[in-house]
């Protein structure tokens, strides 16, 4: 499915985020102006307007492999308020491979067959969709895909990969764990499916810290436990870790709602829940505050969810094909976003104003997430 | 046991008369079916394996978590019994689940004041869904597996359509209903226990279900016998919708916050219960109180194996040779197996003399 946006929505659609955008600026800018002047070619239309936005003119897409659950759609949302900060982007289409390979490839050609000159790609089906992005590199769109990697060598197969390290948020949890346990305890990993490389390289993050801190142990398989990030099996997993395990003291997961399903868990074991280093999700940090308010807090750590990333992919996007200025780095950041001990850089946050699908690290204003998790 | 394709009655000579002679006659109804025997004892096996190599499995809290999950599926096997029975195969079950999760998760969005409207709504869907599958294959003809496909890709547009993907933290009520206990075990077994007696009972006892069972052994002959077809098969895949919806309504109330697509990990399981449960796939024998305790049975080997925490592959590997044994003592014709035994046996003497 399409969403094509014509110029007099995205001018209504500039003018909507405008104030979003001060706020949420990844790369510093302020809002932009809904003027969209043709005579101001060659120059940025105001001094408002972002570096990688250029003078050139130019048309986006978005071709995500898999659109529908939460995180992307509030990813969406922010690659939206990133592009309305560029008057020269003229269009704006999206389409969602719906988790199936075949219309994820069939999605990109189409976009750039409709005259699309910047393509933006969440590769969800990795190596199989790099034929399609080095056809759309070839017929001369910019290609960016970003967050998971398509094989392939920028230059040759598309022009960018927008990366993140998730080894990094193995690393933060590590450096987290040695301080909330102080250098001593059993910690339970969590992962996605079998053999994938986000939790594989979380563990290896969090194995380049522990090393070094011989008293704090992983008990359960590793490198994780697979829980297929599905709530059911997180809360199977879970279960069968408190029968075998009589002490855990933290788990570390890259999918804090299902584990926020699994709660129930403890308390059918007669456990305190334990500590957690996780992404942060809106309905973890509700149920932290729960627990806190009735005199059973437990220690929260959280990275970034890192929606956010869509807009780096955004501005690399949009810079090559509007002859903007590259931002500095291509690879997203991981960083730290909630400690319950030390309250830096927040303290856990939980907005009751946003659906508890939310994620409370979005530079989305919470009316625009909102919006995006209808 | 019951008949077997070759052994199906022959031609009724009054129509009028067969409920009460010839074809439905011929299906015992009150024997212990020997899929409920072998997964009985392959059951209490596991269990028994269990408690030696991995007791924790077996703790109280490990049960309280595997229990509410075997219930679950124990309710989707039922369905999926019925549909088999008559030959048929039901794919829409993930579709069915999810959606059923779905409306009673964002329709009330914690409001308990709205949950029993939402239930009706999923029922009322449950409902729909199953008259579109059933109408579909017994009075257009078209392949089960088609059809329940093709709805299962429209239970999943409305699931995304209502949900956007998005999970839903389940209200207060819903949670209390599934998991909430009474004499150590939580609600949602009795639910699952009472609801395979009434599916049993009304299969086994009543004319209506020894006319369902005779339809899905031998429809040409049924037909033959009077009774109407598309009836039983329409019901079946009625039935088991309703069956799967119950299923979603307590798989919402059981995780708190369950994904838009929860129903995904319920279809294969849900057909090797009924696989192991000893119903043929062809249709006609088969018992739900076996696929009920088939699902015990998987659930409890996926908690033991997760218990032992061995790796994936080891985990899916011990998984899958269950079930290759499991079905394996249905599929193995014991007695030519034994025959060849005394062969080989009466062949040996001679050379030892």
């Amino acid at each position: 499915m399409s969403v094509k946006l014509r110029k007099p929505a995205l001018v209504a659609c500039v003018g909507l985020l405008a104030f979003a955008a001060t706020a949420c600026s990844s790369g510093g800018s302020g809002s932009t102006s809904s003027n969209n002047n043709d005579t101001n070619a060659g120059a940025p239309a105001n001094s408002n307007v972002p570096p990688w936005c250029g003078a050139k003119k130019t048309s986006l897409a978005l071709a995500d492999g898999f659109g529908d659950n939460n995180w992307r759609q509030v990813a969406t949302a922010e690659a939206k308020a990133e592009i309305a900060k560029c008057p020269n982007v003229t269009s704006f289409s999206y389409a969602d491979g719906q988790g199936n390979t075949q219309k994820a490839i069939s999605d990109i050609q189409g976009l750039v067959a409709k005259g699309a000159k910047a393509i933006v790609v969440f590769p969800d089906a990795g190596q199989a969709v790099l034929p399609a992005l080095r056809s759309a590199y070839q017929a001369g769109a910019v290609t960016v895909p970003y967050r998971v990697s398509p094989g392939g060598k920028a230059g040759v197969d598309y022009d960018q990969f927008v990366s993140t390290d998730f080894k990094q948020a193995g690393v933060l949890w590590g450096q987290w764990l040695v301080k909330a346990l102080h250098d001593k305890g059993n910690v339970l990993n969590l992962g996605g499916p079998p053999a994938n490389s986000q939790s594989l390289a979380e563990y290896e993050g969090m194995q380049s810290v522990l090393k070094d801190h011989p008293g704090i142990k992983f008990v359960g398989p590793t490198p994780y436990s697979v829980t297929n990030w599905d709530a059911a099996q997180t809360q199977k997993v879970i279960t069968a870790a408190l029968a075998k395990y009589p002490k855990i003291d933290a788990i570390t997961t890259d999918f804090g709602s299902a584990l926020a399903s699994s709660f129930s868990a403890f308390s059918q074991a007669g456990r305190q829940i334990p500590a957690i280093a996780t992404e942060d999700s809106n309905e973890l940090a509700c149920d932290w505050q729960k627990d806190k308010d009735a005199g059973h807090e437990w220690p929260l750590f959280t990275v970034s969810s890192q929606n956010a990333m869509s807009r780096l992919a955004v501005d690399v996007a949009v810079a090559k094909a509007t002859g903007g200025v590259m931002p500095s780095s291509t690879v997203y950041p991981q960083t730290p976003f909630e400690d319950s001990i030390s309250g830096k850089p927040h303290p856990v946050t939980c907005d009751k104003s946003l659906p508890m699908s939310a994620f409370v690290s979005s530079s989305l204003t919470p009316a625009q997430q909102i919006a995006a998790l209808k | 046991m019951t008949i077997s394709k070759e052994s199906a009655p022959g031609p009724v000579q009054s129509p009028s008369g067969a409920p009460d002679t010839g074809i439905l006659r011929r299906i015992p109804a009150g024997r212990a079916s020997r899929g409920l025997i072998t997964i009985c004892a392959a059951t209490v096996v596991l269990f028994v394996v269990s408690l030696i190599a991995q007791p924790d499995s077996l703790s109280h809290s490990s049960l309280q978590g595997m229990l509410p999950f075997a219930a679950v599926l124990a309710i989707i096997a039922l369905g999926q019994t019925l549909v088999i029975q008559q030959g048929g195969i039901d794919l829409s079950v993930p579709g069915t689940v999810s959606l059923s999760v779905i409306i009673v998760t964002h329709y009330p969005n914690g409001d308990n004041g709205k949950l029993f409207v939402a239930i009706l709504l999923a029922y009322l869907a449950a409902l729909a869904a199953g008259l579109l599958n059933g109408l579909i294959v017994s009075l257009l003809g078209l392949s089960a597996i088609v059809t329940t496909l093709g709805t299962n890709a429209l239970l999943y547009g409305l699931v995304i359509s209502i949900s956007h993907g998005s999970p839903t933290t389940t209200t207060h009520a819903m949670h209390t209903i599934a998991t909430k206990q009474f004499a150590g075990l939580p609600y949602a077994v009795y639910y699952a226990v009472v609801l395979t007696a009434l599916v049993g009972f009304a299969l086994k006892r009543t004319v209506v279900g020894r006319r369902f069972e005779a339809v899905g052994d031998n429809p040409a002959a049924a037909k033959m016998a009077g009774l109407q077809l598309y009836r039983h098969q329409t019901a079946a895949y009625v039935w088991a919708t309703l069956l799967y919806c119950t299923a979603g309504i307590l798989l919402g109330g059981i995780i708190t916050t369950p994904s838009a697509f929860q129903g995904d990990s319920q279809l294969l399981p849900s057909v090797a219960a009924v696989v192991l449960g000893g119903t043929s796939l062809l249709g006609g024998k088969g018992s739900p109180v076996a696929s009920a305790i088939a699902a015990l049975f998987l659930s409890q080997l996926d908690q033991f194996v997760l218990t032992l925490g061995v790796n994936p592959a080891t985990s899916n590997i011990v998984q899958a040779v269950s079930l290759g044994a499991g079905v394996a003592v249905y599929a193995i014709r014991w007695s030519a197996v034994r025959d060849l035994l005394r062969r080989l046996r009466s062949r040996s003497e001679p050379v030892e003399a």
